[in-house]
């Protein structure tokens, strides 16, 4: 039983730059996500609510922690005995080989891969984007629309269509037009950077773009615009939930706040589309007798004695006596010691605050920042210092 | 990492109600702790001594225990050698007897036994709370060449109701005398109590099975006392044995002891992690209204009111303006405006109505059945 109907390419070799300190170590998939999660759990976990059981990972930037977060993909009920997940780093070939050049150039290299599962369909993810979504019913829509490459959308506010991918369909769902951030968008419907295309299509395209020179061997840059120029039959498939780039620190802080509502898709254990995650195994959280805790998310392994507001604690964090945490966000096993006071501000992963310590304080920041203070991992923060907000948004020197 | 031996856990030995939080579950299977069930020490403890073959006998009423278990993926126990053993206990419906390691359970499953090459049986029950890594025993016990080594702790009570069994040792550890002593008398001197986990040469149980296994329900532990002189029999010592559960008193003070920073780094904070079922829970949600202090609260719960001195475990709700002080509030319950609890035990799926209040006392907790709504 090797050939499946649709087989997903998981894009996750990206650098994530713009996410600073948090991707100094790792790929930005493997970034931690509201508490317990990193960020790749919501694609995979999609994958297996879609019944899609073949997963190939294509990884490129820093990929130990990501690949060793992913194991056999046993966590996402992924490890099928005809499918499963493949981690799919760059190789060398007789002739060629290279590092992935470009989104299409990376499933390009791996079209053998594919070929091997023999699919009607492949399924494009990104590994930086938090939703909870069913790819079948995507999937569905395309069959039914007979289309060859099926784009998932969703409206945005018009004010921010010029950051997205903007389409314009006709009464029938196909796309006519796509501008990558249109100066004057024409319509509020943006790509998710979720794609699923007929396999000999995709091939196709992605052999012509090969030859481009030109090209940047990129989905929405070169691919898309250039099937849509030939005529190909591409449809727009609407996708009504939530769902968020997290690609920058203030993206990713928003994205992660927003899970702190009643109603938001995190906030819900739904037995029949589980979010999965391959979590530590750690005891339930402490709350001590000092403790004071409002509006928060706290995971496992947590041990807090001070106040904790509007802020999210990730498994095994630390927080002592007397310190005050607000608007923040605490990543896996950072320790915060007595007396310190964290605000507006995301921790890295094994970061630790000394006692005393002043993270976010008031200061000056370009007013096209938020003032949001990012400490990288495994940072120490020695006893007494006071981290100005905004001063060092995405570095702060070893001290 | 140890391979030279296997476990087998008892999850059948003693039956006790519990006021029905053991009607219709072993204790083994027993939620405790806020995310674990009570068999996940015994299991824990020798999974994380390296042990990956590991036999579960099996009470009558044991359902509730393989939901838990599957195939033993979230202890690493699903091997494509070895793993998990179900091993079907002879016991069934005899409530009433208690045995802690029956020959006549072992017999039954004797190809278990027969077929594996290790060295040496760790055997345990599954309803006592511990964390112990067997490495350094199984090191003294080869050293010693003993045939036999039971794990001891050095106190004045161990706590058990019924009865305890002492260990009277030479300067070699070696067991010179197997006592025992009505329960609870609390002892003048620091004496050594047998924890009821010991090695064994897997040699030596097999041939212990096939001469005793015909003399109807025997006690492994009484034919180790019988033969005390003509095996060599030594004490190895272990400091983490929180206690074992007998009663609605027991259990409420042991989960009790949790809230206790030393108990825990002892049993759940160590390099040696306690493994559970895992649920894939969202983190705990605390509102605006939320109170909550000194207290161990589970993965997926919603927490609106005041917590004090409890264990919360996962997926609970509790709504505004409720209190919930000395409880233990099992998986799922519900706790609605207003409720309060006082050392309480919510078994899992309880409802408790707006403004209701539960009260029992220490020595006697309120126990409120699985599914009751109240």
């Amino acid at each position: 039983m090797r050939k499946q109907e649709c087989v997903a390419m998981l894009l996750a070799g990206g650098q994530g730059s713009r996410l600073g300190g948090l991707t100094r170590k790792r790929a930005k998939p493997a970034v931690s996500f509201c508490g317990k999660y990193r960020i790749i759990d919501f694609s995979l976990s999609n994958c297996t609510n879609s019944n899609i059981n073949t997963v190939g990972i294509l990884i490129q930037y820093k990929p130990f922690l990501l690949n060793s977060y992913i194991g056999l993909g046993s966590a996402w009920n992924l490890d099928n005995p005809s499918a499963g997940v493949h981690i799919l780093p760059p190789f060398l070939g007789d002739a060629e080989g290279s590092w992935y050049n470009g989104t299409a150039n990376a499933v390009y290299q791996n079209y053998e891969f594919i070929d091997f599962y023999d699919p009607e369909y492949v399924i494009i993810l990104s590994g930086d984007h938090v939703y909870k979504m069913d790819y079948s019913l995507m999937l569905k829509f395309h069959k039914k629309k007979n289309s060859e490459i099926t784009l998932a959308t969703i409206e945005v506010p018009r004010e921010e269509a010029s950051r997205f991918g903007i389409l314009t369909v006709d009464g029938d769902e196909r796309i006519t037009k796509f501008t990558e951030k249109p100066a004057e968008p024409d319509s509020n419907l943006a790509s998710m950077g979720v794609y699923i295309f007929n396999w000999s299509i995709l091939k196709q395209a992605l052999i012509a773009d090969k030859g481009e020179h030109l090209s940047q061997n990129d989905f929405g840059k070169n691919i898309i615009p250039q099937q849509l120029k030939q005529g190909k039959r591409v449809y727009a498939y609407k996708f009504n939930g939530y769902w968020r780039d997290v690609g920058t620190i203030e993206s990713y802080y928003h994205a992660n706040m927003e899970s702190l509502s009643a109603g938001h898709f995190l906030s819900i254990f739904d037995p029949k589309f589980r979010i999965f995650s391959n979590e530590d195994i750690l005891p339930p959280h402490f709350v001590g007798a000092s403790a004071k805790i409002e509006n928060s998310l706290i995971c496992n392994g947590c041990t807090v004695h001070g106040k904790v507001s509007n802020s999210i604690l990730a498994p095994g964090v630390y927080v002592g006596e007397g310190v005050e945490i607000s608007d923040s966000i605490l990543l896996p096993y950072v320790k915060v010691h007595d007396g310190s006071v964290i605000l507006n501000a995301i921790v890295g992963e094994n970061a630790e605050i000394m006692s005393h310590c002043i993270v976010g304080a008031e200061g000056k920041f370009a007013p096209d920042q938020e003032g949001i203070t990012v400490i990288e991992d495994n940072h120490l923060i020695s006893a007494g210092s006071v981290i100005e907000a905004g001063t060092n948004v995405y570095k702060i020197q070893a001290i | 990492m140890l391979s030279n031996a296997i476990g087998i856990i008892f999850a059948n030995s003693g039956y006790y109600n519990l006021q029905g939080l053991a009607k219709d579950r072993p204790i083994a299977a027993l939620p405790f702790g806020g995310r674990y069930r009570i068999l996940d020490f015994a299991l824990s403890s020798m999974v994380n001594s390296g042990l990956r073959t590991i036999g579960l006998v099996t009470p009558h009423h044991y359902r509730s225990l393989l939901d838990h278990l599957g195939a033993g993926k979230d202890w690493y126990l699903d091997r494509k050698a070895g793993g998990l053993f179900i091993l079907p206990g002879v016991m069934h419906s005899l409530a009433g007897t208690n045995h802690t390691f029956c020959i006549k359970d072992m017999h039954h499953n004797l190809e278990y036994l027969q077929k594996d090459f290790a060295e040496n049986v760790i055997i345990a029950r599954g309803d006592q709370i511990f964390n112990i890594n067997f490495e350094d025993a199984l090191e003294v016990h080869n050293e010693k060449q003993a045939d036999v080594t039971l794990i001891y702790k050095a106190c004045d009570n161990l706590g058990d109701p019924i009865h305890e069994t002492i260990l009277d040792m030479d300067e070699d550890q070696k067991v010179s005398k197997i006592r025992y002593q009505k329960a609870p008398e609390r002892a003048e001197h620091v004496q050594s109590y047998f924890t009821n986990i010991l090695i064994i040469r897997r040699k030596l149980l097999l041939n212990i099975i096939e001469k005793y296994s015909s003399n109807g329900c025997m006690d492994l532990i009484d034919i180790l006392t019988i033969n005390l002189e003509v095996l060599k029999i030594y004490g190895s010592p272990t400091d983490s044995l929180i206690g074992s559960v007998r009663t609605v008193k027991d259990y409420f003070h042991r989960s009790m002891d949790l809230l206790d920073l030393e108990v825990r780094e002892k049993l759940l904070l160590g390099e040696d992690r306690i493994h559970t079922k895992i649920v894939d829970n969202p983190p705990t949600r605390y509102t605006s209204q939320a109170k909550v202090s000194n207290s161990l609260i589970a993965s997926g719960c919603t927490i609106s009111g005041e917590v004090l001195n409890s264990i919360i475990f996962r997926g609970v709700i509790v709504e505004p303006g409720c209190r919930i002080i000395n409880s233990i509030i099992m998986p799922k319950c519900h706790i609605y405006k207003n409720a309060q609890t006082e050392y309480t035990i919510l078994d899992k799926f309880v409802k408790v109505n707006t403004g209701n209040v539960l009260k029992g006392s220490s020595n006697h907790p309120l126990v409120v059945f699985k599914g009751t709504v109240i």
